[in-house]
């Protein structure tokens, strides 16, 4: 993937306490090039965002201890955290509604396959490439 | 996968393994049978602590449904939907026999799993081209 910042690799940040679930994204975005970051709920991202780490694209789960996905989510955005792209990774399709209404840009079901991350990263890259 | 344990999702995780990680696969199902453990543990309490609160019953198994589907753990997961199916009607004998079944089918794959990567072990790098039925 053609990056005009070389050297800048996508930063993202995976939001998932099933641990299976989380190494596998994690493994697929360290084979894509990204500097991934994983925590194990909602509370955990939304203070990286309060302490002003930035991120590129944010996987989240749903269902997690002390805050769910939705609910961080919304938390993000009214934080201002516009430019983000967040994606709702669930096995629960039920969950589009809950992950799009907090303000997730994309709903994604589990398992998420390589070609859907690295699609999605390919957008992400090239947003990045053009705001400079 | 001829026996149905697995689906075509495994294949995608052992498609992940590269030189930097050559035991990816095994070290998923590692990670899948003490994460599930732990899921199943939380429905049995459930079970017993929340007599028919098919929700939240509904809720932690569907945590387990999501964990099978990462991994390709067909049958499993088609049990957990069972299980699911049955909260649904609010049938608590159709929950608890399910949910003797998701037990029985953990079990068979971990023994499944367990003896597939001791064949591979045993076969070498060489042997790893060829899958064996599961």
């Amino acid at each position: 993937m053609a990056s005009r910042n070389q050297g800048s690799a996508p930063r993202a940040l995976v939001v998932e306490d099933i641990k299976v679930d989380c190494l596998i994204l994690m493994h697929m975005l360290h084979k894509l090039n990204c500097e991934a970051t994983a925590v194990e709920n909602g509370k955990e991202a939304v203070d990286l965002f309060l302490e002003r780490k930035t991120f590129d694209i944010v996987f989240s789960g749903k269902d997690m201890p002390i805050m769910s996905g939705p609910e961080a989510v919304a938390k993000i955005r009214t934080m201002g955290a516009t430019e983000v792209k967040i994606i709702g990774v669930s096995a629960d399709f039920g969950a589009q509604e809950a992950f799009m209404q907090a303000g997730a840009d994309v709903f994604v079901p589990k398992p998420v396959k390589l070609e859907t991350l690295q699609s999605m990263l390919e957008v992400v890259i090239s947003k990045k490439n053009m705001s400079g | 996968m001829k026996q149905g344990y697995l689906d075509e999702q495994f294949c995608q995780v052992e498609d992940l393994q590269d030189e930097a990680s050559p035991n990816f696969a095994e070290e998923v199902a590692t990670l899948f049978f003490k994460d599930s453990a732990r899921l199943i543990s939380n429905v049995e309490q459930a079970l017993e602590k929340y007599p028919k609160d098919f929700n939240r019953w509904d809720a932690y198994m569907q945590q387990l449904e999501g964990s099978c589907s990462s991994i390709g753990a067909s049958r499993m997961k088609s049990e957990c939907m069972s299980f699911r199916d049955y909260c649904g009607q609010g049938n608590v004998e159709g929950c608890m026999r399910s949910f003797h079944k998701v037990k029985r089918e953990h079990g068979a794959l971990r023994q499944k799993l367990e003896a597939y990567f001791q064949l591979l072990r045993q076969a070498g790098p060489a042997g790893a081209a060829t899958r064996p039925g599961m």
